[in-house]
């Protein structure tokens, strides 16, 4: 089974975002890997400990920094990774336009079995590349799984909807978006480590023409008005309430 | 004229109250624009005189009333919402923040080669209706997106109004000619909905009470469910809380969980994460209960009681209760 995993890299979750003259300050912020791609990752690496012959590949849109995180990605069980380097920020239709080309260029064509991606990444939580590669791509497509049961010709996913859960067949090939929750990633192994500084990250070379479909105008800083009125009592409070039309 | 969709989505043939916020939302900020026509599409069988005195302004809601559209499959909605959009001749397309559009939206962008825009849509007449604001970076920061393309389709987060007027609205309904279904349409297909039982879920409540690490144990939250039940409203857990396994992440609100905008937000115990307060931007109206006076929530509530929850709560509840057995 030919397995793609598309990661991407975020600001680790726990560093604090400062501005510095209306810009924000990245001298101070790590990258990682989104949060949401480990559950991807380990569902891919999963699969292929149970499939055998089965090969994980690694795709990534980002800056040529994003090495180490791939490293950490192939010791935790990718076979070989693609970074599609860019300097600029692509939208996400871009985003998916180059993985989409780049999984093309890999497969010489032939689409792989499975493509799994994050539910979203953490800093800007768009959520829309998965879902454009798999309409780029053309296959059959799930978002935000908590659960897989793959078997060799078909696949049972499950998804949390409002107030319950769904449960869909879906057909090879197809392209998953990755809740919290599905698996527990793995961690990685110092033999892991050392294997994997062998395995390959190749460079992609890879450029659009196509503009984007959205840009981003203004980032500033979230400055909240303090507002809150303290108050005493729970009766004060019910009242309070009553008179804004907040209760009942 | 140009034309506005929204898409109302039902379940079970019960139209979202989602949609229907999403729905009043658009109407208010076409209100101040002559010259735009705001058109629904509903998918699947359901009885449009539900909507009977819910929806505000004037417009015509094309009803797709096949068994095929009754459970979502995105083929045959995303090729049903495209041909709508495309007949109507229709420049944005409107979705309520939901594990259906956010499946859907993406698709249909490519699809249509629309901008795809989620947040808050600009307020109306400051720019015309091709860009959104919302919160990034773990709510450290709140960008704007502006559409580079002549078609736009929004996720809106819109928040349930009590006094959306429908006084005068002019809604009529038309039924569409049955779609040519096939059968290649069929995957990924639906086989079965197991609904939580119990409480309304978080993302669609109208009063929602949290809470947070605060509230000691899992049985801490019996107080929380009793508060619930009295207002009509849901349970909701803050990260700490489930990863403690106190609360099912169905309940989570957060970064990591659902983005929320009920009416009312109690927050008990919960001291405030950025991921968390990003999440519940569009709350209406928020009271913090909190034994921290420099608690972050409290920068975000309207109405704030330090406390113990354990001691704050039982009164509330006990006032609560007193208010309506007099009324």
């Amino acid at each position: 089974m030919q397995i793609a995993v598309c990661l991407c890299q975020v600001p680790d979750t726990s560093s604090v975002i400062s501005f510095v003259e209306g810009v924000i300050d990245f001298s101070r912020v790590n990258e990682m890997m989104n949060p949401y791609d480990e559950y991807a990752l380990e569902e891919a690496v999963r699969l292929k400990e149970r499939f055998e012959g089965s090969v994980v590949t690694l795709f990534c849109v980002a800056p040529p920094s994003a090495r180490e995180m791939l490293r950490k990605a192939l010791a935790m069980g990718g076979d070989r990774a693609l970074l599609i380097s860019t300097t600029e920020r692509p939208d996400p239709f871009q985003t998916a336009l180059l993985l989409c080309r780049a999984v093309a260029a890999f497969y010489g064509g032939v689409l792989p079995d499975l493509v799994f991606c994050g539910k979203h990444s953490t800093d800007f939580q768009s959520a829309q590349v998965p879902l454009m590669l798999a309409e780029l791509l053309g296959i059959e497509s799930v978002s935000a799984i908590i659960k897989l049961e793959a078997s060799a010709d078909s696949i049972q996913v499950e998804r949390e909807i409002e107030g319950g859960i769904e449960s869909l067949e879906v057909h090879y090939p197809a392209l998953f978006s990755v809740e919290k929750g599905l698996n527990a990633p793995r961690k990685t192994t110092i033999k892991a480590v050392m294997e994997a500084r062998k395995k390959t990250i190749d460079l992609l070379p890879l450029t659009i023409s196509e503009s984007p479909y959205v840009t981003i105008t203004s980032i500033k800083p979230l400055v909240r008005e303090k507002k809150c009125r303290f108050v005493q009592d729970p009766k004060e409070l019910v009242r309070l309430l009553l008179n804004d039309g907040a209760l009942f | 004229m140009k034309t506005v969709l929204v898409f109302l989505e039902q379940r079970e043939g019960v139209i979202k109250q989602a949609s229907i916020d999403t729905w009043n939302h658009v109407q208010e900020l076409v209100a101040l624009r002559p010259g735009v026509a705001v058109s629904g599409i509903l998918a699947g069988p359901a009885r449009t005189l539900q909507l009977e005195g819910l929806l505000a302004g004037t417009g015509v809601i094309f009803h797709a009333n096949e068994e095929a559209f009754r459970l979502y499959n995105p083929r045959r909605y995303a090729r049903l919402v495209a041909e709508t959009m495309r007949r109507e001749g229709a420049t944005s397309l409107f979705f309520a923040d939901t594990a259906l559009s956010r499946d859907l939206a993406p698709r249909l962008s490519v699809r249509l080669q629309a901008s795809l825009l989620s947040g808050t849509p600009f307020d109306k007449g400051k720019v015309d209706d091709s860009g959104c604001a919302r919160l990034v970076y773990s709510g450290a920061a709140i960008a704007s997106f502006a559409s580079e393309r002549a078609l736009n389709i929004f996720i809106a987060t819109s928040r349930q109004t009590s006094f959306t007027t429908t006084f005068g609205a002019q809604i009529s309904v038309v039924v569409l000619e049955p779609s040519m279904v096939t059968d290649d349409d069929l995957f990924p297909m639906v086989s079965s909905i197991t609904m939580h039982k119990g409480m309304r879920d978080v993302a669609e409540a109208t009063i929602i009470v949290a809470g947070g690490r605060g509230m000691g144990s899992s049985g801490g939250f019996c107080l929380l469910e009793e508060l619930a039940l009295l207002l009509g409203g849901a349970v909701g857990a803050s990260r700490p809380v489930v990863d403690e396994g106190w609360r099912p992440h169905a309940e989570q609100i957060g970064q990591t969980g659902k983005t929320v905008a009920p009416v009312l937000y109690l927050a008990c115990a919960i001291s405030g994460a950025p991921q968390h307060l990003a999440a519940i931007g569009s709350a209406g109206t928020v009271v913090a209960i909190n034994r921290d006076p420099h608690a972050p929530i409290f920068d975000v509530a309207d109405y704030g009681i330090v406390g113990d929850v354990h001691l704050v709560l039982p009164k509330l509840i006990e006032e609560l209760q007193d208010f309506l057995q007099k009324r």
